[in-house]
């Protein structure tokens, strides 16, 4: 009955752990992608190093609501493995049904979405298929 | 997780000796009758309680008992002033003023008037929240009708100069509804003094039950209102329906407790409220909302920079207390009383309303300063740096 019926308990596990929030020391490799602006309620920063033209790690720093932040670090636990072709294919909707966000708040996952893109057109080495 | 309650301006525990006095008029041996009833032996007993709790309140804001009408809170009290006085006096005036910043009781009830006719004048606080008594006599008119201002703003807990406003009205034959809610049994009021013709009281923001309040009218001369809902003719006719005895009592208890223990209360709780105020003070981009002076003991809002309002809450499961953030108080715009004040949508969504009450203690405060100033820290640390040229 206590239980907040806004967030679901991934989203709140997620707000309050932040499970891949940080920074990602600049090297040889590292990527970032940027989006959104604090003034309008949601910022986000994905930060990852590629290797072999696959991400290797990522991290992320967001501003935003809860459903935001969450998705945000959902996001940066999806990343590892991911290629070039898999960030343009990348779709804000998995975000939002593995954490149950409601319809109200998907205008921010289309931050998040434009992070992945910003990501994409910084990629190392320029775009580069992985197919 | 248990929880800290620090939201005693949404709402309030019920005070031991108040649930005593409601207990008394609840049980078969009890006072439990239709107060109406007075053909008989416990009628007339539940009558006697009524009109005690009638007395009780009266004597806190300087009314005599025949002023007071019974309602079902607040909300019902600022529909009756408005409603019932703009609809009996549409022949006078139709015109009305009030505050940006009035809870929505007072202004939905404006917007309907509007529906009906009547035009309103909303005025704009200064940055701290505070009404001038200035921009009131300015906003008067001929066919000025009625001026509704409240005394303690529930978000901010700034206080309102209702005497001078009152003062006014008095000169110009205007009437005065003072939306007390917040302030009755906090602060003194006195309708005589002040000047009032309508108050709007409730009895669950002072340790009283939910689901009763009152209206206190001018009773010299007599203040005409179009009643809003029909039956049983009680309270003069005004506001039908059985009389709940037990609330009453509850209210009346109330009212009689704040009266003898307003002074000490107001001075320890503010004295706590002063206490958060240093604790969070320690937090950067921290910024108080509202008048710092002219403000009632126990409301704290504050505005953090750089944080997401509704992310703070939810990052506090073990406080409970409010927030202007949008998604926070289930509206689609973030607190239109802070926008009032000329606070940015992204300040006014990062405000927290932190509401003292008789049961807060120092522990209390303590812990709930040290737990918003490390989840502030934590949010930050995962935010982006905020780039430069960004403007608070």
């Amino acid at each position: 009955v206590s239980a907040d019926p806004r967030y679901s308990a991934e989203v709140l596990r997620r707000l309050r752990e932040t499970p891949g929030a940080g920074l990602l020391a600049a090297e040889p490799g590292s990527v970032q992608g940027c989006a959104g602006d604090r003034e309008q309620g949601a910022e986000v920063q994905i930060a990852c190093t590629v290797v072999q033209g696959r991400i290797a790690a990522a991290r992320f720093l967001a501003f935003g609501c809860p459903h935001f932040i969450a998705a945000a670090s959902w996001l940066t636990d999806q990343l590892p493995g991911t290629g070039y072709d898999d960030l343009l294919a990348w779709d804000w909707r998995a975000a939002a049904q593995a954490l149950e966000v409601p319809a109200a708040k998907f205008g921010r996952l289309l931050t998040l979405q434009d992070a992945v893109r910003d990501l994409s057109r910084n990629w190392p080495g320029g775009q580069q298929s992985t197919v | 997780v248990s929880v800290i309650y620090l939201d005693n301006a949404a709402t309030t525990a019920v005070d031991p000796r108040v649930m005593e006095a409601m207990l008394d008029c609840l049980s078969a041996t009890g006072d439990y009758a239709n107060a109406s009833a007075t053909n008989h032996a416990p009628g007339r007993r539940a009558r006697a309680r009524v009109e005690q709790a009638r007395a009780e309140v009266a004597a806190v804001v300087g009314a005599s008992p025949e002023q007071v009408l019974w309602t079902s809170g607040a909300t019902e009290s600022n529909n009756l002033a408005l409603l019932g006085a703009a609809r009996f006096g549409r022949a006078r005036g139709r015109h009305l003023v009030t505050s940006r910043t009035e809870h929505p009781a007072v202004l939905d009830a404006c917007r309907q008037l509007e529906r009906e006719g009547f035009e309103v004048t909303y005025l704009k606080p200064g940055a701290t929240g505070i009404v001038e008594p200035g921009q009131v006599e300015q906003a008067l008119r001929p066919d000025t009708l009625l001026v509704s201002l409240m005394h303690v703003n529930n978000e901010i807990g700034v206080v309102q100069d209702v005497a001078a406003v009152g003062a006014l009205c008095r000169e110009r034959g205007i009437l005065f509804h003072v939306d007390a809610a917040q302030s009755a049994g906090k602060l003194p009021i006195d309708v005589q003094r002040d000047a009032i013709d309508l108050l709007s009281l409730t009895a669950h923001k002072l340790h009283g039950p939910k689901g009763v309040g009152a209206l206190c009218l001018r009773r010299e001369p007599r203040i005409g209102l179009v009643p809003l809902q029909f039956g049983g003719g009680q309270e003069r006719g005004l506001r039908s329906g059985t009389l709940p005895t037990h609330q009453l009592a509850g209210m009346g208890a109330a009212y009689r407790i704040a009266a003898q223990e307003m002074t000490a209360d107001a001075a320890r709780i503010a004295g706590l409220r002063d206490l958060l105020w240093q604790a969070l003070g320690a937090v950067p981009g921290i910024s108080l909302n509202g008048d710092s002076g002219r403000r009632v003991a126990g409301i704290l809002n504050v505005s953090i920079d750089g944080v997401e309002g509704e992310s703070l809450l939810a990052s506090l499961p073990d406080l409970a207390v409010a927030s202007g953030s949008a998604c926070a108080s289930m509206t689609a715009e973030p607190s239109y009383v802070l926008r009032a004040l000329g606070r940015s949508d992204r300040m006014a969504q990062s405000s927290l309303r932190l509401s003292l009450g008789r049961f807060s203690t120092r522990a209390d405060v303590e812990t709930a300063a040290a737990r918003i100033r490390e989840e502030v820290e934590r949010l930050r640390s995962i935010a982006p740096a905020p780039r430069a040229g960004a403007v608070p």
